[in-house]
């Protein structure tokens, strides 16, 4: 754990405005009651460009506090430009202290990963989501999309994975795997393998989700049922490796292709580099 | 006489936005609100009902404070503090102070929200004289791993209120609760069921 020295002077505690930041909570417990269920926000300009992670750094900005422990991933890794850049933010407008554990994080924001090790209760999951509208590649208009939500009429979301199953002979859709809330709402889980979406199922933490660009927030509470949308022929499924990871040996994590050399040299190892990290510390 | 506003204001909501957050998202669990200010005195409300209006309110959220609540100054102290208007109608709230009596019989009519933009509804900041586990209410859904059972005192009137809010979710009524010092929640997500013996029990009695 580290805590900086340097607190940005000038700033707000976390950089937003406290109208703004009680804007952001009001709209957090609403999207909390009703699970999975886009809340329209009045999304702030952020020191960054859209597609990096604004929605999830208002979110983050709004709930995170003195005391609390932040961690930032992007794909699961610590080190990574995004994952640096954010909790450098924080560090410098909050001054809060930072960690790459994350059984040790109060605040946990991710681009594209969930942690391999399960959430525990307290803890607080903020997504960085590029477009939060399950439906947007199917129905462009945001009326029909929302009217869509409210007749719960999802039939079209069955035909888009029954056309990988005609195209493909298996559902295709590999990231951004449509999920049903508590029976309710088609929400997209954010850019995610499909690999974590078991994850999203009966989680002890809370998970929120933010996008800055389109203004839209959502959460899906802890012990919460979380479908992945499938077919009885054709039931959901999380991808499989052949080889484990070639840093730490686990056999139940998502792996990333890594490209070793210009010859045609890859290895297949953890993207959650945490959990990579802390086997091997295990083992030595 | 104290102050009552927060003393940090910056630190002190958030703080208690968090303890807000995590019962609203498991319904039926309690925090209690500590190192908050006093409600103006004399007022009717408890020391965590003060704290979230501090909280969760501003110049954006219509109050509507139920009449029997709206004593000893506590409206003029509510816009002093947080600038939030007071609406005339119970509709037009965005926050509605109320106690288990305010829903009885004649309840007034809240803003339940659209089925596109169910977000658009009341929350309910209600004021308990109990509240606590092991009560005759089973409360389940998102938030709740199995079964927590809430004990609301007095308030028949404001449980069956919001167990209708299952047959008209996503539109609905969320509630947070408090009494003195202590918060709980329950969104209208959670399925609000009375058990059995305890109406046999109440039937029983004299």
């Amino acid at each position: 754990m580290s805590r900086s020295a340097a607190t940005a002077s000038g700033y707000n505690f976390a950089y937003l405005d406290e109208q703004t930041k009680r804007m952001i909570r009001r709209g957090l417990l609403k999207a909390v009651a009703i699970p999975g269920y886009q809340v329209p926000f009045g999304g702030r300009e952020m020191p960054m460009p859209y597609g990096w992670g604004t929605g999830g750094m208002q979110l983050t900005a709004s709930v995170l506090g003195q005391d609390d422990v932040l961690k930032v991933i992007d794909q699961g890794a610590d080190d990574t430009t995004n994952a640096v850049s954010i909790r450098a933010f924080f560090e410098r407008v909050a001054g809060v202290a930072t960690t790459t554990a994350t059984a040790e994080a109060d605040v946990i924001q991710t681009r594209h990963r969930i942690p391999e090790q399960p959430l525990r209760r307290g803890q607080l999951l903020v997504f960085q989501v590029p477009i939060p509208e399950p439906l947007r590649f199917i129905e462009p208009s945001e009326e029909e999309t929302r009217l869509m939500h409210a007749l719960e009429e999802y039939g079209v979301m069955h035909v888009k994975l029954y056309e990988d199953i005609a195209r493909h002979g298996h559902i295709a859709t590999t990231y951004a795997y449509p999920v049903k809330v508590d029976g309710r709402y088609v929400t997209d889980p954010s850019p995610i393998p499909k690999f974590d979406n078991p994850k999203l199922h009966m989680a002890e933490g809370l998970m929120l989700f933010g996008a800055g660009r389109e203004k839209r927030l959502y959460a899906i509470p802890p012990y919460t049922r979380v479908e992945s949308l499938d077919f009885e022929d054709h039931p959901f499924e999380v991808q499989q490796w052949e080889a484990p990871c070639e840093i730490c040996g686990a056999r139940d994590t998502f792996l990333d292709e890594v490209i070793t050399d210009d010859r045609g040299g890859r290895m297949f190892v953890c993207s959650d580099t945490d959990y990579c990290q802390s086997r091997v510390e295990e083992v030595a | 006489m104290r102050w009552n506003a927060l003393d940090v204001p910056v630190h002190d909501s958030q703080r208690v936005y968090r303890q807000l957050l995590s019962v609203m998202a498991e319904p039926g669990t309690f925090v209690e609100v500590g190192g908050t200010p006093q409600p103006p005195s004399g007022a009717a409300i408890g020391a965590a009902c003060w704290a979230t209006l501090l909280t969760l309110c501003d110049l954006d959220t219509g109050v509507w404070l139920a009449p029997e609540l709206n004593t000893a100054g506590l409206g003029e102290a509510l816009t002093f503090h947080t600038g939030a208007p007071q609406v005339g109608t119970p509709e037009e709230a965005d926050f509605a102070v109320v106690t288990p009596a305010t829903l009885e019989e004649a309840a007034p009519a809240f803003q339940e929200g659209s089925e596109t933009y169910p977000d658009r509804s009341t929350t309910l900041l209600v004021v308990l004289d109990r509240l606590d586990t092991a009560g005759p209410w089973h409360l389940s859904g998102p938030g709740i791993p199995g079964v927590r059972r809430l004990d609301v005192g007095r308030g028949e009137a404001l449980m069956k209120r919001l167990a209708t809010n299952r047959a008209r979710f996503p539109c609905g009524l969320d509630a947070i609760l408090t009494c003195g010092t202590r918060l709980s929640a329950v969104p209208r997500s959670t399925r609000i069921t009375r058990s059995a013996s305890e109406e046999v029990d109440a039937c029983m009695s004299p």
